[in-house]
């Protein structure tokens, strides 16, 4: 159609109706900005560790303000299978003195899931968005109906919309607007801002809610550890208590002390020794564990040959070697055995290294310990001509409890408490060293760790 | 002779040092709890206590600290700390307000005992 002959009037309607569009548009721009906006804030409150409670009180506060609703809160589904309102958005002081006349209903919100006729606990139970003209649907059963009319026409509440607030297909509560327009005054745009905001809160609810479970089960978890501390502590003191007094008073009889003792009593008593000995040595040795296991081990590092140490635990070992028929000596290698290290733990290694020789190197057999260098590390090894270790258990040595057979036969044959090895892995460890076995079947082992030199 | 004192609520472990320390010649006196410990130390002139740390009334570490805050009317030498406790932090403690050292009891035999008591004599 020639543009001559359209009417004028025709064109500015088109132009007008272009306009209104236009218009409609910017205003949907608009609050699509809000809406981005609003969710830059929310993402920085769930981003913060707040408690749930101040979670959700800040939520509430930026979307009833930057939305201008007349008044929002929260509420969620407690143990208790109530209803429980945990935030509320804050009132011009005027309306909230007609809130406290008639006893803050918002604030102290809290009905059971029972209450079918309350649109909140409908909209929990049914996972639902509802809405209603009357605020009476929203807090009965805690204020009349005649109440519920006052606070409505105070506060200049037309509409309240519900939302349930919902996470991974569980409704964790509810969350309620009061505007004072009507809902056919909210904009498509609108109500989608709505929709995004409700999911993004129930992201923060669930997140708060993971958080402070995780914070109470790692309060207990510490609790926890607290009171294993002190359980072994008080128990190794309880126990060595008297093992102490058995220990000594035995070894004063043994040891002549008190007079001369027949050959037989004293062979008893050096059993009843021997003993309690296993018993203060199986004490320390859980406690050791412990230690390590807490990270509660120091080392007192000093520069020391560790040729002269070896041969201080041989000197205290030799007598049992000779009574098990065992030779057992080190090479002599001058100067080149400086190490630097807590020499008690060193000695502790060594002495577990070397009794291991002794209880599995039958009659007649051979222990040396030699040493060698290599790069800034000085090894020590211990080898034996004892029955040897079978290449797939040679993996279980260094674990706690690690023994190679868990016959009853075995613990009896071998003793000790299983531990040793394990706790000279730590310790050894615990310097910067290794250590490590070499061993076949019927052959012998050699066990060697190394240590930082000097 | 030297003056030792112990300060040790278990009888058994209490007497059988007292006596072992009588038999090698030195002076010695006893205390079975924390406050009648504190009053002996607080009177003090002791070359030696022996102090343990877990004592009914008052313990090991309290005597220590009340000692920090007044010290004794004569002063005692040396004191070291006795224990079968594996609390290292209590040990450190112990330490830091003036024990110079720690006996585990349950690790030593009755000849241990005095050879650690004479080197701490020294």
């Amino acid at each position: 159609m020639p543009i001559k002959s359209q009417n004028s009037s025709q064109i500015k309607k088109e132009i007008t109706k272009i306009n209104q569009e236009l218009y409609e548009r910017n205003v949907e721009l608009a609050i699509r900005n809000r809406t981005l906006s609003i969710l830059r804030k929310m993402y920085d409150v769930i981003n913060t560790s707040l408690g749930i409670g101040e979670t959700a009180q800040r939520l509430i506060e930026e979307i009833v303000q930057d939305l201008k609703f007349k008044k929002g809160f929260i509420a969620l589904v407690d143990k208790q299978s109530n209803l429980r309102s945990i935030a509320v958005s804050t009132s011009e002081p005027e309306e909230q003195q007609v809130l406290d006349a008639f006893k803050n209903p918002f604030n102290k919100f809290t009905v059971s899931l029972k209450n079918k006729d309350n649109f909140c606990v409908y909209s929990v139970v049914h996972n639902q968005r509802r809405m209603t003209n009357v605020l009476y649907d929203i807090l009965v059963p805690l204020v009349d109906k005649e109440d519920a009319e006052r606070i409505q026409k105070e506060l200049n509440i037309q509409t309240s919309i519900l939302y349930p607030i919902v996470f991974a297909n569980k409704v964790l509560g509810v969350f309620v607007l009061g505007m004072d327009k009507h809902v056919g005054y909210l904009s498509r745009a609108e109500r989608e801002t709505l929709r995004e905001l409700i999911e993004v809160v129930a992201i923060a609810i669930e997140r708060a809610e993971i958080y402070a479970d995780l914070k109470e089960a790692n309060e207990k978890l510490e609790e926890l550890d607290k009171l294993k501390d002190e359980f072994i502590s008080i128990t190794s003191h309880e126990l060595r208590t008297p093992m102490t007094a058995i220990k000594s008073y035995l070894w004063m009889v043994i040891n002549k002390k008190v007079g001369k003792i027949s050959g037989k009593i004293e062979d008893y008593l050096n059993k009843a020794y021997i003993s309690t000995e296993r018993l203060i040595n199986l004490v320390n040795d859980m406690l050791d564990v412990s230690r390590i296991e807490r990270g509660k081990i120091e080392l007192k590092k000093e520069k020391f040959t560790i040729a002269d140490l070896v041969n201080e635990v041989i000197d205290e070992l030799m007598p049992r070697a000779k009574e098990l028929g065992l030779s057992l000596s080190a090479e002599k290698r001058p100067g080149l055995t400086k190490v630097k290290a807590d020499k008690d733990k060193i000695k502790q290694v060594l002495f577990n290294l070397i009794g291991n020789s002794l209880k599995f190197t039958p009659k007649n057999g051979k222990i040396t310990v030699s040493f060698s260098k290599k790069g800034r590390y000085l090894w020590t090894d211990i080898t034996d001509t004892g029955k040897g270790i079978a290449k797939e258990d040679q993996q279980k040595l260094f674990t706690k409890f690690g023994r190679l057979e868990r016959s009853l036969v075995s613990i009896a044959e071998s003793g000790g408490t299983g531990l040793g090895l394990y706790i000279s892995k730590q310790l050894v460890n615990l310097h910067g060293g290794k250590i490590m076995v070499e061993s076949r079947l019927g052959k012998g082992s050699t066990f060697s760790f190394s240590l930082p030199v000097v | 002779m030297a003056k030792i004192l112990i300060i040790e609520d278990e009888q058994f472990v209490r007497e059988l040092y007292e006596e072992l320390l009588k038999g090698k010649g030195y002076q010695v006196e006893a205390a079975a709890d924390g406050e009648m410990g504190y009053k002996k130390i607080n009177q003090g002139g002791y070359d030696l206590v022996l102090l343990d740390l877990i004592l009914p009334k008052l313990d090991g570490i309290g005597i220590l600290e009340k000692l920090k805050q007044e010290p004794a009317k004569k002063p005692n030498k040396k004191i070291v700390m006795m224990t079968n406790l594996s609390q290292d932090e209590v040990i450190k403690k112990g330490k830091s307000l003036g024990a110079v050292g720690v006996l585990v009891k349950s690790d030593l035999t009755p000849d241990e005992f005095i050879k650690q008591v004479k080197s701490y004599l020294e």
